[in-house]
């Protein structure tokens, strides 16, 4: 049953590559994503009890490819039907030029992206990370009229060395356990000496850092940089959905090597990059350059989430996912609709959004609240998880990455007051456009309130928020959203030091050497 | 000079070259050479894969075997996976390739040079 979640999406390719220009087809397109999202509902049902496997091939033993639906991967097969859903609606009065090949690209990455989330093969893996790489270069340089060429190549070439260190750590494991299967190869490598773990270990850890655009590694650069130039829709399934690919390997892999699995060393990194992140966020003025550093710092967050190795802050790990990639997506969608409407993407210049369009407005705020965890907004509950019963050093580190995003969207919300004239392709944006974007916006207040009843519904996990805690953190929020204002208006608000440190990038030789030094440090460490 | 090229040291061979064709994408300045090793660097993990197919002592090959009386001989035949994986990883890596170079072959008709210094400063990625 599990083949028709990676085949539908290549059905519905290939019939876009040939029709894409006629509506009546786009929309038989989205009647087959709706009923792959139902599907997908029934399928985290299913899994809620025990894995679910299918034998590509009728191997049932060692030999076979096997795709497994464990309930996390369940879930990011729910989550990547509904946001392509929702692209797809969101672009149903298509934009761009050459939309059949676009089409055709856009439902392949869906296709390789649940494949990612459901293979139970290593190899797999691997090949569906460098599809999914591939497919998203070209399909982020697809605007002929404002692509980069130079941050593309970059990124790709460096996601490309990066992954040969990854294979080279499955050669080892291949060594070691002479299978490719994810249980079989947690079996064998639970009963093996760690000494032999340790390389690796550190060789795929390395290569999914990178992929997660954690801090040592200099990997946000060229993915930041491309992301001005991506077609809407592809720039929210990127960070909706690519960082949660990343964040799935990761999760992936430490429970594959847990006998020898660095939760310090990662716990750390993660603090580092979401301050890190949050601060690099700040300094820029380019809107969709802003929400990708978010994602950078909101990528740590979730890192540490599941390196604290607590109960709770694995669910509240989880549940950042979910969460990360609904108001993600939710404001590069908006973010879309304000290009278009004002014709520019500097955060300078655009102002009166809730004036001239207060549905996408009001979506966007409601995005906004739960990005920076505002009590009952979806962002406050998964943040709650996280921080839970921990000891207070780690509470202070929360309220600093909260303070960082805090600022950030400070600087972001200044685009909704005021005044401007300036006027873009489309000022007034369709009922398709704004459609999605209520929804994902609707789900980010509802994802807050019914936060409880949502994890247990996805996780099978019976959690309780402790109505004091709740408040006191609520109070907590307030004084950062009074912090955060301040630090905006009296520290950063108009010091161009800041800008000028936001467009520092680095070169391909740059990245490669932190990739190298990564490794080195993290042999050090591990041994 | 035979007895280095035993299969035995294979293995280091292929580590050797990893780590020499990263060294090289550190190191060089013009995008040609850093394209030139990073195909050396997908090779250096295709010949460290195709070292793990060795079952006993012979060279890694596939498991046709014509001999009925060698047939049940474990040390004659390799384990023919990483064969089959290795091909796929070739295959992945020659599709990423042709485009890298597509891509360079555009920048470079733009700006006419393949220095990653000089096109850092003509893309105005520094001053």
């Amino acid at each position: 049953m599990l083949t028709f979640f990676v085949v539908v999406p290549v059905l519905i390719a290939v019939l876009l590559f040939a029709l894409a220009t006629n509506r009546v087809v786009r929309m038989i397109a989205i009647v087959f994503q709706s009923a792959l999202f139902a599907a997908s509902v029934y399928l985290v049902s299913i899994t809620r009890d025990a894995d679910f496997y299918t034998f590509v091939g009728s191997y049932e033993n060692l030999l076979g490819i096997t795709l497994r639906a464990s309930s996390l991967s369940a879930v990011l097969v729910l989550l990547t039907t509904f946001i392509f859903l929702a692209v797809t609606v969101y672009s149903f009065v298509y934009e761009e030029q050459d939309a059949r090949m676009f089409w055709f690209l856009m439902f392949v990455l869906e296709a390789a992206f649940i494949g990612l989330f459901l293979s139970g093969d290593l190899f797999n893996i691997f090949v569906l990370i460098e599809v999914s790489t591939l497919v998203t270069v070209i399909l982020a340089m697809y605007d002929r009229k404002n692509r980069n060429i130079f941050h593309g190549k970059v990124f790709l070439m460096t996601n490309l060395v990066s992954v040969q260190f990854f294979l080279l750590g499955l050669g080892y494991v291949y060594r070691l356990t002479g299978a490719m299967d994810i249980t079989r190869v947690t079996e064998s490598l639970a009963v093996l000496d760690p000494a032999n773990l340790r390389l690796p270990y550190v060789l795929i850890m390395t290569g999914v850092a990178f992929k997660n655009t954690l801090i040592p590694l200099f990997s946000w650069t060229p993915k930041v940089r491309i992301y001005p130039q991506a077609p809407t829709v592809v720039a929210a399934v990127m960070s909706g959905l690519q960082a949660k690919t990343s964040i799935y390997l990761f999760i992936t892999f430490q429970d594959v090597f847990e006998p020898i699995a660095a939760h310090e060393i990662f716990l750390a990194i993660g603090i580092v990059t979401g301050v890190f992140g949050a601060y690099m966020a700040i300094c820029q003025t380019n809107i969709k350059n802003l929400l990708a550093y978010s994602t950078v710092s909101q990528t740590g967050m979730i890192i540490v989430g599941f390196s604290l190795q607590t109960q709770y802050a694995h669910i509240g790990g989880l549940y950042h996912i979910i969460s990360h990639a609904m108001f993600k997506t939710a404001l590069f969608l908006c973010a879309g609709i304000i290009i278009r409407s004002y014709g520019t993407a500097d955060l300078h210049k655009i102002r009166g959004v809730l004036r001239r369009m207060p549905v996408v407005g009001t979506a966007t705020i409601t995005a906004v609240l739960g990005i920076v965890g505002a009590p009952f907004f979806i962002g406050s509950v998964s943040k709650y998880f996280i921080f839970e019963g921990n000891h207070p050093g780690m509470m202070a580190l929360s309220i600093l990455m909260s303070l960082g995003t805090m600022v950030m969207f400070v600087k972001f919300s200044k685009i909704f007051f005021g005044q401007s004239d300036l006027q873009g392709i489309s000022p007034v944006p369709e009922v398709t456009k704004v459609l999605p974007v209520v929804i994902i916006g609707g789900l980010c207040f509802l994802g807050g309130v019914l936060g409880t009843q949502l994890i247990y519904f996805l996780f099978r996990y019976v959690v309780v928020i402790h109505a004091w805690t709740y408040m006191y953190k609520s109070l907590i929020f307030i004084a950062v959203v009074g912090v955060g204002c301040l630090i905006y208006e009296k520290g950063i608000k108009g010091r161009i030091i800041f800008e000028r440190m936001g467009a520092a990038t680095t070169s391909f030789k740059m990245i490669c050497a932190s990739m190298g030094v990564f490794l080195a440090v993290m042999l050090v460490l591990v041994f | 000079m035979a007895a280095l090229l035993h299969y035995e040291n294979m293995e280091i061979f292929a580590l050797a070259l990893f780590f020499i064709s990263f060294f090289g994408l550190i190191t060089s300045r013009n995008m040609i050479k850093s394209i030139i090793y990073i195909m050396l660097f997908q090779t250096s993990v295709v010949m460290f894969w195709l070292m793990l197919g060795r079952v006993g002592e012979a060279l890694p090959m596939p498991p046709i075997i014509n001999d009925p009386e060698l047939l049940y001989d474990m040390s004659a035949i390799a384990d023919p996976l990483p064969q089959a994986l290795t091909l796929t990883a070739i295959i992945i890596g020659f599709a990423v390739i042709a485009i890298i170079i597509t891509m360079m072959n555009v920048l470079t008709r733009k700006h006419g040079t393949a220095d990653w210094n000089k096109l850092m400063v003509l893309e105005g990625q520094v001053e």
